[in-house]
């Protein structure tokens, strides 16, 4: 076994299922221990961001939970956010048995049990799956089994009368008001405020849940969304439920009366649904709370569950760069330099003009690499197989170059600008793709000026702070612009940037001469305040500090994704579901240092 | 005999069928595949949602098993290949597809969960839009053949397939055929990165081993039926007339099943205004066209 995989030392799996292993059952175990299926927590993005190949390592990437039998849980060595963690659990506990725990990087979650561990590179992950694989043939069924149970889905069962929600109590009988029967509803039991990524919940326990015959949620969704209503959303939301208070009987007008109404007039009945922060169509730790009517998103919220940026970026000065380097698993040498800069600019230095271009060769190839990786999972979600394996292959080829020598002729050697261009050049004619985007994510010429980077270059604005770099204007740098402000210019334009990110970085590098030295080398720092930009993929991200013997005594960090994340909302309602959901990713939202 | 052999072949079409929707999506020729997935699927729990529609949701896996197989029992694989030779047969499989939806509705409304149901009547939807377009082919092919019997359809093509002499039908039938097993890109009702499986998102275990097994059937029938309806069945030269049926059948789904990795999905609006704005005006143009040949130049 290599040093960087761990196995668990146990005769089954963590999830193993119950019943005594027979023949017949040993056979089924082999088959399942061949056909893997991941859940990745936080999202495959973070991933392939890490160099990471899962899909040649040997596990497929499962559509949700249900169809996930390894979670694969990738993190910090301390672990993942508090709120990533709980969403992790929730889809532990919908995952069926035989199903098992493999951590990446990380000690394995306080919650979670574990099967496999490992370093996060190729080689240490391909002996974690194969101890996985071992672990499922050998343990899959056992006779006896451990409970796991989610706090997030311990549920309280209260009755409730469908027409009266505020109706509620501990016994089952008829409503006080109408006379009607009260239906059971249930209500979560572990924190309020968690998002899981499932509208229903799920009884591990039991196979046979006590024969509730009937849709009976439909008033608690129906509940759920009059409390919601109330709080001025939209206007005509609010129940009068004062007028039935002698009432036995009630006609379906009555029934609609003062129910939310959609735009297009019809009244029907809203759905609450999370999607996300695991939601593998969306990036990981993003998450989207829609109130569905019918297929229309209604009303949308998004937010992020990763945690925030306060923890990193206070402590001493000298281990700043490591620590802000972790923010965003999607482009930490982005953020490294960040803080380097701004350390730098807090100390007064100042650095060479070839370690300047050496750090926009970096920089410019993490943010090719960004756009890959974006367009991959763009793809996914656009349900194009074949740009989502190729764009992701050109992402992995990227990371994996970041992660070893920067040389001029490994961009050349390995053909990297042609097979950007090659891409770029297949988004540029697809008529289907221009069908299925254009209009779609759409913002208005002053919604989308704020945001900054690819978002607004899309919107025809030359936001770009890499315009004022001398540096940059030496090497011909133009912000590209692209019309349309919809999801099919930002595609276009991250596809273009992505080639001429590759050629910035191969330029920067021609011109350095020296080979490439690791960014931010550790300053020792004790007075001082700086502050200093970088453009990042996302657009301009600001970092300023003060630093007191030594210590971060004030920081501010601005992220891009902040004022992406406030238009989540504008392009997703009153949208088609699946426009809706195309139109955040355009956004190409990094939940990272949000919180 | 006839019918045992044709239920044999159906089953090794789903099989094959499943071996090359593997190798589209993972781009591994796996010939073991279907085994080791339908094992493992088999290996893992299938719980209920805790609040399902029970009936609905323990029906729609069959359901669509059942639609397939019994539209695929009156398509002929070669002279004799066949389950039963129905006189309406031609209609028939129109009428059996008609379940299709009914399972995938179901399959959406019972576990009662978002995304399923979201699923399922995203597929409703997709009904209004591909129905016409299944049954408007069928009667111009039909009005060739001058019988609904599937067999006579083959042995109408003997001289000229309906593929040329039709061509505009095939296109409408082969496109809305695709839809009927909710193939990318008309895959809305599972929709994978959108819906986290749609309507199949709440099955498991053997339950969902029994829709996917429903949906590979699915696929053999209407590519079975669009070669039996455009490219003569099994007529064609050397090889033996089950071959034939059998060769056919495959190419058309393999066509079918390679066309999603290069498309996006569509547009549910998008996909209704083409099936009635375009596809339903030549699939009547279609049935007139043929019957002009009919009568100028003849069958």
């Amino acid at each position: 076994m290599s040093a960087g995989a761990q196995a668990r030392a146990a005769a089954s799996i963590s999830g193993a299922r119950e019943g005594r292993p027979s023949a017949l059952r040993k056979l089924l175990a082999r088959a399942a221990a061949r056909d893997l299926a991941a859940l990745v927590v936080p999202g495959p993005e973070v991933a392939r961001a890490a160099g990471l190949d899962l899909e040649a390592a040997g596990l497929s990437l499962a559509a949700g939970p249900r169809q996930a039998s390894v979670l694969v849980a990738l993190g910090h060595p301390a672990g993942l956010p508090e709120a990533l963690e709980r969403a992790a659990e929730v889809a532990y506990a919908q995952m069926l048995r035989p199903r098992a725990v493999l951590t990446v990087g990380t000690e394995g979650l306080a919650s979670l049990p574990f099967d496999a561990r490992c370093e996060p590179d190729q080689e240490s992950l391909a002996v974690a799956i194969d101890n996985v694989r071992r672990a499922f043939r050998e343990g899959a069924f056992t006779e006896e089994t451990e409970d796991f149970e989610a706090p997030a889905l311990e549920t309280r069962t209260i009755y409730t009368c469908s027409m009266h929600p505020e109706i509620e109590q501990e016994e089952s009988g008829q409503c006080p008001r109408c006379g009607m029967d009260l239906i059971p509803k249930e209500s979560a039991g572990g924190e309020a405020g968690t998002h899981h990524d499932h509208g229903t919940h799920v009884d591990h326990g039991t196979h046979e849940p006590g024969g509730h015959e009937q849709h009976s949620n439909e008033a608690d969704e129906h509940a759920d969304h009059d409390t919601d209503a109330s709080d001025g959303g939209h206007a005509d939301g609010e129940h009068d439920h004062g007028g039935h208070e002698e009432m036995g009987f009630m006609s379906m007008v009555e029934m609609t009366q003062g129910t939310p109404r959609s735009s297009d007039g019809l009244q029907m009945e809203w759905v609450d649904a999370p999607f996300g922060p695991l939601l593998p169509g969306l990036p990981g730790g993003l998450s989207l709370s829609l109130t569905l009517d019918g297929d229309t998103v209604a009303e949308a919220e998004a937010s992020a569950q990763t945690g925030g940026a306060e923890k990193l970026l206070h402590g001493p000065a000298s281990g700043l760069t490591e620590r802000l380097s972790g923010l965003d698993p999607l482009s930490p040498i982005t953020y490294r330099l960040l803080a380097t800069l701004a350390l730098e600019d807090a100390a007064g230095a100042s650095v060479t003009e070839d370690e300047r271009l050496r750090r926009i060769a970096a920089l410019e190839l993490e943010r090719a690499a960004s756009h890959a990786g974006w367009i991959s999972g763009f793809a996914y979600l656009l349900g194009l197989d074949l740009l989502r394996h190729d764009a992701a292959r050109l992402e992995l080829r990227l990371r994996r170059l970041l992660a070893e020598s920067l040389e001029p002729e490994s961009i050349d050697h390995g053909k990297l600008p042609s097979l950007a261009a090659g891409l770029s050049r297949r988004l540029n004619t697809s008529r289907l793709l221009r069908a299925r985007l254009r209009g779609v994510g759409a913002l208005k010429a002053d919604e989308a000026a704020g945001v900054g980077g690819p978002v607004s270059r899309a919107a025809g604005r030359r936001e770009d702070l890499r315009s004022g770099d001398a540096i940059y204007a030496a090497l011909g740098f133009e912000p590209i612009v692209e019309n349309g402000s919809d999801a099919l210019a930002r595609l276009r334009l991250r596809a273009a940037e992505m080639g001429q990110s590759l050629s910035l970085a191969r330029d920067a590098l021609h011109k350095s001469g020296s080979p490439g030295r690791e960014i931010g080398a550790a300053r020792t720092l004790f007075y001082g305040s700086g502050s200093a930009s970088v453009e990042t993929p996302r657009g301009a991200a600001t970092l300023s500090l003060t630093v007191d013997s030594g210590e971060i005594a004030e920081a501010r960090l601005e992220v891009p994704s902040k004022a992406a994340l406030a238009l989540a909302r504008t392009v997703a309602e009153r949208r088609e579901l699946g426009d809706a959901l195309v139109g955040v990713a355009s956004l190409d939202i990094s939940p990272w240092g949000l919180g | 005999m006839g019918a045992v052999l044709a239920v044999v072949a159906l089953i090794a079409g789903a099989y094959l069928v499943a071996v090359l929707e593997g190798w589209v999506s993972t781009g591994r020729l796996q010939p073991a595949g279907p085994l080791v997935s339908a094992a493992a699927l088999l290996s893992r729990e299938s719980v209920v949602p805790r609040s399902p529609d029970r009936i609905f949701f323990e029906v729609a896996p069959p359901l669509l098993l059942v639609s397939a197989v019994l539209a695929a029992a009156v398509l002929p694989l070669a002279p004799g290949l066949i389950v039963a030779d129905l006189a309406t047969g031609a209609l028939f499989v129109n009428a059996a597809l008609t379940f299709v939806m009914v399972a995938l509705v179901m399959a959406g409304w019972g576990p009662d969960g978002a995304y399923a149901m979201v699923g399922g009547f995203r597929f409703l939807g997709q009904l209004v839009g591909y129905s016409m377009l299944i049954v408007m082919p069928i009667t111009a092919v039909a009005m060739r053949a001058e019988s609904l019997l599937t067999t006579d359809i083959v042995a109408s093509q003997a001289a000229l397939p309906n593929a040329v002499y039709q061509p505009l039908g095939l296109a409408t039938f082969f496109l809305a055929g695709m839809m009927v097993c909710f193939l990318p890109p008309f895959d809305l009702a599972v929709a994978r990165g959108e819906l986290a499986g749609g309507v199949e998102a709440e099955y498991s275990g053997w339950r969902l081993a029994t829709f996917r097994a429903g949906r590979a059937v699915l696929i053999v029938t209407v590519a079975t039926a669009t070669s039996v309806f455009y490219f003569g069945g099994w007529l064609g030269p050397v090889l033996p007339p089950w071959a034939w049926g059998g060769l056919k059948a495959l190419a058309v789904a393999a066509v079918m099943l390679a066309i999603g990795a290069f498309v996006p999905r569509i547009k549910e609006e998008q996909l209704l205004a083409a099936c009635w704005k375009v596809g339903i005006p030549l699939a009547l143009f279609n049935i007139f066209y043929v019957g002009v040949l009919l009568i100028t130049v003849g069958g």
